[in-house]
């Protein structure tokens, strides 16, 4: 009885809920066009910079991106403080099995190119697709290979530590420098020099660059964290 | 000019980066510098407020992009109000955590001070924010510091009420995210003002479902009826403080959210049913669940419950006398259930289950804290000479001015219902004799404790005694939350 009227609640709900989805007009019925023709625009004019994602993702709302590495930050200190009561030393894990030969060799020949990848993404991460966050994930599955193939493997979790301190403060500090010259929080206060260059786009490389830095210490404390629990 | 809206976010964050180097060179830094931080945003925070009183409205833009172009913050008499309350109860938590989490190992320690700085900065942020996308990033900030703050002890229970409070927040993050995905895809800006500016052009059909999943989205936080499920477990297995932190600070924020999202991203003026009903609910079940509790916590946080639905049914009134009421209420809450939740977690220290019956005749014992216990009960039961009579009175005018009988007399007899749970602990506190089989073994509470439960017990008696002292600033902020005109000219007025 009680399935049945929370089976037909939730039908109703989905009904009302797909009328509206399916309505034809979701699309072509915008009211206005909102902010996204700005963006586009001052993109290009003002920031110089050729990737118009990370034009807003670090400048425009750039202050929802520092939110966003708070959250990752909390959610790999959050798991540190859970698990910590049950880490075992370096060497013991949950996953016994040893690694092959083949899978051994192959991550060694492969994880310097991994790392390079990873750099390159988020170097380029304001003229290419990419950035900060991809980049970073990148490097950390190059880590997560090693961690995987070499069971004696280890990271020294003081600097992975120091890492994601250092590049949250510089982030905050680039923040707070741009409010000392420009006036505004991450304002973009530097010269944005020319379009499609690599020294382009004021502060944003920059800032892209500390997030990689974060995101690939985090994600690799993570699985660390996560490798070396008791079972 | 004393600082900007935007320090309250940004120093926080960058002391939560530089605590763990810091405290590689002295473990004493990450307990010292997380209070001296929220001392910092107290002290900001209240001139602001003062200054937003003398000359109005600070809209502060980021990044250089004013609304609704980038994000923009706003501290108006409303917002500074709540910044306030929140990052006093911030720093009063620390200072009563200080030492009672001496005894954790250094690792412990220094997580718990980050998550209690990030959960009040993530709240702060939540209040400040005028754009809806940034507040449901707060919204995450808030949630992961408090399942981590929840799942602190990491023992079984503790695990099972913070697994459940992070799938039920992430749930509800997920129904915000779809909420806001609803309404950029017909208005085309996140920016709250523009949103509001805009909202009536919007079809119905969207506005319904878009407002459906908000209070979904933001209803966890703010623990409305169906979706409060984790509260009860995640404030007894949580440390003491902490509890008093979520009825303190997370909560308020949530009902902000629910309340702002209603009055200005919506628009709707007069009467509001849903909330109403929903705060009616909420009411009814929390407090006759509160009734039935065995554990002293759990007991406390059904009434945390139950209060933020007398909140709701105030602001659903939708009036000045109502408006005025709920933001009385609230100060009231924030400052009386903390001082419960730090003096019962003395009265049941050490205990795991917290039971009722375990604190039988503690008063002989531990005099002051059970007198500070009692006055916490008696002010939030609402009786005379304390600060919950002023704002319950409050209710009951405000609904009577608008003919509400049905809510007149929910309030009456619930008031008597929080009187028979409250009035049941105090008896077995105070008039049973101290048993050694049962009770808890009496454990001094250290000076900081102290000092942090005598400050909130004298605001209680204090606004108690003076309600004028606070009433002209719950007037001015319940003007500027029912005057959306004003919100969205003085956020847009800027590019114009």
């Amino acid at each position: 009885m009680k399935k049945t009227i929370v089976i037909f609640i939730l039908a109703a709900f989905g009904y009302f809920l797909a009328i509206t989805f399916l309505a034809p007009e979701f699309e072509s019925n915008r009211n206005r066009n909102g902010v996204k023709n700005v963006y586009l625009d001052k993109t290009v004019s003002e920031l110089k910079t050729a990737n118009t994602v990370t034009a807003i993702v670090v400048n425009f709302r750039g202050f929802d991106t520092l939110g966003e590495v708070t959250v990752l930050f909390l959610a790999a200190t959050a798991l540190g403080s859970i698990l910590f009561k049950k880490r075992h030393h370096i060497g013991e894990r949950t996953v016994m099995l040893p690694a092959s030969s083949i899978v051994g060799s192959g991550a060694k020949l492969i994880f310097p190119a991994i790392i390079l990848l990873g750099a390159y993404v988020f170097i380029h991460g304001h003229l290419t697709p990419g950035g900060g966050f991809q980049g970073g994930t990148i490097i950390a599955t190059g880590f997560l290979l090693m961690l995987i193939s070499y069971r004696d493997f280890s990271i020294s979790h003081n600097i992975l530590s120091v890492i994601e301190s250092l590049a949250g403060i510089l982030f905050v500090v680039f923040g707070l420098l741009g409010f000392m010259n420009g006036g505004t929080f991450l304002q973009n206060f530097m010269g944005t020099g020319v379009l499609n260059d690599l020294f382009s786009g004021g502060v944003i490389p920059i800032i892209y660059i500390l997030v990689g830095f974060k995101v690939a210490a985090e994600l690799t404390g993570l699985i660390y964290t996560i490798l070396h629990e008791k079972g | 000019m004393v600082g900007s809206p935007v320090l309250l976010i940004a120093i926080p964050l960058l002391a939560a980066f530089l605590v763990p180097l810091l405290g590689m060179l002295w473990k004493e830094l990450v307990r010292i510098i997380p209070g001296l931080v929220l001392a910092y945003l107290l002290v900001l925070s209240t001139s602001l407020y003062l200054e937003v009183l003398n000359s109005g409205t600070i809209v502060e833009t980021i990044a250089g992009w004013s609304a609704p172009f980038g994000i923009n913050l706003v501290f108006s008499p409303l917002t500074g109000f709540l910044t306030t309350i929140m990052t006093f109860i911030g720093l009063i938590i620390w200072l009563y955590s200080y030492r009672f989490k001496r005894n954790v190992e250094f690792e412990a320690a220094k997580k718990y001070f980050i998550f209690l700085m990030l959960l009040v900065a993530g709240s702060v942020g939540i209040v400040i924010t005028g754009d809806i996308f940034n507040q449901f990033v707060f919204i995450e900030i808030v949630g992961i510091s408090a399942y981590a703050l929840t799942a602190f002890y990491t023992g079984r229970n503790s695990a099972e009420a913070a697994f459940k409070y992070l799938i039920m927040g992430s749930l509800s993050a997920s129904a915000l995210l779809i909420a806001i995905i609803i309404i950029y895809s017909q208005l085309g800006t996140l920016n709250m003002a523009e949103i509001s500016a805009n909202i009536h052009n919007m079809s119905p059909h969207y506005r319904v479902i878009a407002m459906i999943f908000f209070v979904v989205g933001i209803g966890v936080e703010a623990e409305i009826f169906p979706l409060n499920g984790w509260a009860p477990d995640a404030y007894t297995e949580a440390p003491g403080p902490v509890g008093g932190a979520f009825a303190g600070i997370v909560v308020k924020a949530g009902i902000y959210a629910m309340v702002r999202m209603m009055f200005t991203l919506f628009d709707i003026s007069g009467p509001m049913q849903i909330l109403i009903v929903i705060g009616m609910i909420t009411l009814i079940v929390a407090e006759t669940s509160a009734l039935r509790q065995e554990k002293l916590k759990r007991m406390l946080a059904y009434s945390s419950i139950g209060q933020m639905g007398l909140v709701l049914i105030a602001f659903g009134m939708g009036t000045k006398a109502g408006v005025f009421a709920a933001l009385f209420l609230m100060l009231n809450h924030a400052i009386i259930k903390p001082l419960l939740f730090l003096s019962g977690s003395h009265l049941t220290f050490n205990t795991t289950d917290k039971y009722i019956k375990e604190i039988t005749g503690m008063a002989k014992k531990m005099p002051v804290v059970s007198v500070l216990f009692a006055l916490g009960a008696l002010a939030i039961s609402g009786l005379p000479p304390f600060s919950g009579f002023w704002s319950k009175l409050s209710v009951l005018t405000a609904a009577a001015d608008e003919n509400m009988i049905l809510i007149i007399t929910l309030v009456l007899i619930i008031s008597v219902v929080e009187i028979v749970y409250y009035f049941r602990v105090l008896n077995r506190l105070f008039f049973f004799s101290y048993d050694e089989k049962v009770s808890v073994k009496p454990h001094k509470p250290s000076f900081n404790s102290m000092i942090a439960m005598f400050i909130l017990a004298a605001l209680i008696l204090l606004i108690g005694f003076y309600p004028s002292s606070v009433t002209g600033f719950i007037d001015l902020a319940a003007d500027d939350l029912l005057n959306t005109h004003d919100y969205i000219d003085k956020v847009l007025g800027m590019i114009q």
